[in-house]
């Protein structure tokens, strides 16, 4: 496979590839008629997944260095060039956003029935949005995709969702475009600063990343411009209110777009933009016990709020909340463990929260409400889809043998050294998120059936199991056997382990040598 | 090629694109004059005034390729890049508005041609103002645009707003005149020259007396009244309300471009030597305007009024550029006015075509809908929107990049600060328009039904809205463009002032 790769050059075309060919397939769904959209957008979704799979074995794990990378100059009097690059955090990212989109087209295959050129073609364009988020090497290149996604989100929310959305796609837009203002003026400053000590104005992310060390100065502030932007996206605690309603009131394809994607850019930022270019004072003891804390509190509080939610939608967005904290502190345990730790729980993130609103969304379809209380001992009339949110909800839970466990257990083997009463108290969560998912599931799908109006309810069609075996699947296959994707991301993990090393305060050992012993 | 200034035949050919559009104007005048009564007549008129834009382009055009300079000093008019580049962008204002009016004003039931003649001696009044090195020719070309738009402004003499509207601008501006001139008498006084270059040469040599400060202090009043900076920006709301919409568009586009202009090489040419005076200045009204311009604009239900506010917070932001007092700061001011010039053409010129004749003033909430409706004049509308917000992939994008780091550069950082904090204010309000136009259903079924969009206007703001899209991604040939000419003002003074 590497080999035949390797021949028809694909390193070199993969990544304008999977981003230009949603935009080009853009027109093609405005002037042709209304019927094919989705057979369009579904296309180009199967194109880019079967060119997108490619990366698992073209991406070459023992290299922790940038790869496929592309340098052309763009905006020449102001250093601005099209670069692109990836390695083992971004290649894991692309890979779910290439797997996802054809999922969340044929999610939306029956569900859309108005405007259905604009849903598809916002969605193709969200798509090539996320790529171009995780694929950027240039940070001029990096704050364009990450405004531009708003756009699409924007509509998909605004017009597409259900009956609150103005409200939920304002304050979506309005939180993240306020968020990430300061970051604009903070790139700006580091390539100004950069600039006059080494002669070269320019915002390409190695350039940057090598002369970090001259901020050091201004490192504090500028580290908090750049957290601001990606804090609200995560959302970390005090800044989460937007995603309730967003999750809530989007599409399915909209909501499972935010959770799969999303959401995990912020987290992508914190580990390749923050933290390494400013270590000194993200990474000090301080910064860190506030940001590992918040990230607790969230973990903890919002476990607590899914608990009482009376909308199946918006437990599971607090869920994630609650999930993204484990990230967090997987970053701020900093240890090769936890930070592979996070981001295995990005990855099974994705697929357990993305499976529970593929199946909320076909639970609207069939009744159009998504309150708990309307259903009850569903199993009796659809017990595939019963079954697939068992599995699913227990993967979220993190129940060993599923995908979530192996993520949130390294983040807690590995931040344990720094952090051990933090991570005791994020431990408690375990209870939480079992109690809040299978009481939802318990109140869902067992107890008496008592709405006679569910009788109606079919179970999972073809397109449906469809759409939820590969997400299935892949929670199985991480809970079994979680080798090729920890190895794939292990060069990225120690390469930030050793870019951070030298500014941490003391070296924890604890967790450290037990798991690297066990392994 | 080198042009003799001080020789009546030098003087004329440095002044080519102002006398030719002049005869033009003065040609239309008289062509006016006798075919005034019918509709058919102002369309008529209106033509001719366009091919005058034309004409004065290519003479701008001409002087560029020949690659025109002053044999010693610049007397009177400037001859450099930046002039031609400022000639281009307002010429090029004049004549989107003159397209923009046309059938416009029949439809209001303005029919009146003079009405094109005033718009192209502004327009001579905005070059003259732009290009001038003298104290003396930018009075005179202040004047002149001011004493134009005046009479522009009240154009609608049938309707109240209108009427009030040119009082209050004349009764203004000829205040704001009045300090302009005081400060040229002043700094002539302290100085004793009336041009820029040697203005500056003799600040810079002897130490800032009481005089020149106070000269320069009135100048700065005289100019924040003309961009409309707070706390002189109080008449900006009701003139651009009143105001025939195509006059709006000239106003916030045109005045406040050429003003800019203007300041800008004043600061850089005539006052280098009292940075440190000016730039507290500066940074005080930039502050002052960008937080009160967006604050207020959250509550405006008029689209003109909130423009009118968003224009008053525009001339912030390009005040931190000016602040920055260098060669990327002068980059910022041109790269910026552009942006935002086009983006003002074109958002006045859909709502030009959505107001109907004798109602009034379009709100927000009259836009509900439109997109269902309209939809290339909403999509049009919603790139205005995002490019006036400055988002990525529009030439406002750009524009707000390249403004943030002329200060940033300077080593200053509370200004490009304040600059976001402002620009995150303003998205509470351009985005209730985007929201308004797409995702509300529209209100009534007669809505929208009225509206009338000619078709030359409708080429003219499709090829703003083209523009803001493709020089938001390849914005190469404006910033090497931008980035030569604002070298080039500073080349031209320094070797005077070292002598």
């Amino acid at each position: 496979m590497t080999a035949f790769l390797a021949a028809i050059g694909y390193e070199q075309w993969i990544l304008h590839v999977l981003l230009g060919l949603p935009l080009l397939a853009i027109p093609m769904i405005l002037i042709m008629p209304v019927h094919r959209a989705r057979w369009i957008a579904l296309t180009v979704a199967l194109i880019e997944l079967v060119l997108g799979l490619g990366l698992w074995w073209a991406f070459d794990p023992a290299n922790p260095a940038m790869q496929f990378v592309t340098d052309v100059p763009w905006i020449g009097a102001f250093g601005v060039g099209y670069r692109l690059g990836i390695d083992g955090l971004s290649v894991m990212m692309v890979l779910l956003s290439v797997i996802t989109m054809p999922l969340v087209v044929w999610s939306s295959w029956r569900s859309v029935d108005t405007k259905q050129r604009g849903f598809y073609a916002l969605l193709l364009a969200l798509k090539t949005g996320m790529l171009g988020v995780f694929v950027a090497m240039d940070l001029f290149l990096f704050y364009v995709f990450w405004e531009l996604l708003l756009i699409p989100m924007y509509f998909l929310i605004g017009s597409w969702g259900s009956s609150n959305r103005l409200y939920a796609a304002t304050k979506f837009v309005i939180y993240t475009f306020v968020g990430s203002l300061l970051m604009l003026v903070a790139i700006v400053w580091m390539v100004m600063e950069v600039g006059r000590a080494t002669g070269t104005y320019s915002f390409a992310y190695e350039h940057l990343l090598a002369h970090a060390y001259l901020l050091e100065s201004s490192g504090p502030w500028l580290f908090v411009a750049f957290a601001l932007a990606f804090a609200v996206k995560v959302p970390i605690f005090p800044f989460h209110t937007w995603l309730p309603d967003a999750h809530t009131e989007a599409p399915t394809a909209g909501s499972v777009d935010l959770a799969v994607i999303l959401l995990k850019m912020g987290t992508y930022g914190f580990l390749r933009f923050a933290v390494p270019f400013f270590p000194g004072f993200a990474l000090s003891e301080s910064v860190g016990l506030v940001m590992a804390g918040l990230a607790v509190i969230g973990i903890v509080y919002a476990a607590l709020v899914a608990m009482v939610q009376p909308d199946l939608k918006r437990l599971v967005a607090y869920s994630s909340v609650s999930h993204l904290g484990f990230v967090i502190l997987g970053i701020w345990g900093s240890t090769v463990e936890s930070v592979q730790g996070a981001i295995m729980v990005m990855i099974s993130h994705g697929l357990s929260t993305g499976a529970l609103f593929f199946i909320i969304g076909m639970l609207y379809e069939r009744r159009h409400t998504r309150k708990i209380s309307d259903f009850g001992g569903l199993a009796r009339v659809a017990p595939l889809m019963a079954t697939a949110f068992v599995i699913t909800a227990f993967s979220s839970i993190g129940l060993p043998g599923l995908n979530g466990f192996v993520g949130e257990f390294l983040v807690l083997i590995g931040a344990f050294g720094r952090y051990p009463w933090l991570v005791a108290g994020a431990t408690t969560v375990v209870v939480f998120s079992a109690a809040y998912l299978l009481w939802a599931t318990q109140r869902v799908f067992f107890n008496r059936f008592t709405n006679p109006l569910n009788e109606g309810i079919g179970d999972l069609n073809m397109r449906e199991i469809a759409v939820l075996a590969p997400l299935l699947l892949g929670m199985v296959w991480i809970g079994l056997y979680p080798g090729p994707i920890l190895r794939r991301t292990e060069g990225a993990a120690r390469m930030y382990i050793e870019m951070v090393e030298p500014y941490l305060s003391e070296t924890p050992t604890v967790g450290g040598t037990m798991f690297r012993g066990g392994r | 090629m080198l042009i003799d200034l001080s020789s009546p035949g030098g003087a004329a050919l440095a002044l080519l694109p102002e006398i030719v559009l002049t005869g033009w104007a003065l040609v239309v005048l008289l062509v006016a004059s006798w075919r005034h009564r019918t509709a058919a007549d102002s369309r008529y008129v209106g033509i001719l005034s366009i091919v005058g834009y034309v004409l004065a382009v290519m003479a701008t055009g001409w002087l560029a390729w020949v690659g025109a300079r002053p044999e010693g000093l610049p007397l009177m008019v400037a001859l450099d890049g930046f002039r031609y580049a400022s000639h281009t962008l307002l010429l090029w204002i004049g004549g989107a508005v003159a397209v923009l009016s046309w059938r416009w004003l029949e439809r209001q039931g303005i029919i009146a041609p003079e009405y094109y003649v005033l718009l192209m001696l502004a327009t001579v009044g905005m070059m003259l103002l732009a290009g001038a090195a003298d104290m003396i020719t930018m009075f005179l070309g202040l004047e002149l645009m001011s004493i134009a738009v005046y009479v522009l402004t009240g154009y609608d003499r049938t309707r109240r707003a209108s009427a009030e509207a040119g009082l209050k601008y004349f009764l203004i501006g000829a205040f704001a005149s009045g300090f302009l001139l005081y400060g040229i008498a002043l700094l002539y006084g302290a100085t004793g020259h009336f041009n820029l270059v040697l203005i500056g040469a003799q600040l810079s040599a002897t130490e800032p007396t009481l005089m020149a400060k106070a000269g320069l202090g009135l100048l700065l009043v005289g100019f924040a009244f003309k961009v409309a900076a707070v706390p002189f920006h109080a008449w900006a709301p009701d003139v651009y309300e009143g105001a025939p919409t195509p006059v709006t568009a000239f106003m916030a586009a045109g005045v406040k471009a050429a003003a800019f202009f203007a300041l800008a090489r004043i600061l850089a040419e005539a006052f280098p030597g009292y940075v440190e005076l000016w730039r507290p200045v500066l940074a005080v009204l930039a502050v002052v305007t960008i937080l009160v311009g967006n604050l207020v604009a959250l509550a405006q239900q008029s689209m003109k009024r909130m423009l009118a506010y968003s224009a008053i917070a525009h001339a912030g932001y390009l005040l931190i550029a000016l602040w920055a007092h260098s060669d990327r700061g002068t980059a910022a001011v041109l790269i910026y006015l552009h942006a935002y010039v086009i983006t003002t053409i074109a958002a006045f010129g859909i709502l030009a075509s959505i107001e109907r004749a004798g109602a009034r003033t379009v709100l927000i909430s009259d836009l509900e809908g439109l997109y269902a409706a309209r939809p290339f004049a909403a999509m049009g509308l919603s790139v205005c929107m995002l490019s006036l917000l400055g988002f990525p992939g529009t030439f406002g994008f750009i524009g707000k990049w390249f403004l943030v780091a002329a200060p940033l550069a300077e080593g200053e950082l509370l200004l490009p600060i304040i600059a976001m904090i402002g620009s995150g204010i303003s998205i509470g309000y351009y985005l209730p328009v985007i929201l308004a136009m797409t995702l509300k259903p529209v209100r009534t079924r007669s809505a929208h039904q009225t509206i009338r969009f000619p078709v030359p206007a409708k080429i003219a703001v499709a090829i703003c809205v083209l523009a803001i899209l493709v020089l938001g991604v390849w914005p190469n040939a404006v910033l090497d463009f931008a980035t030569q000419e604002a070298v080039q003002l500073r080349r031209l003074a320094m070797p005077i002032l070292t002598r």
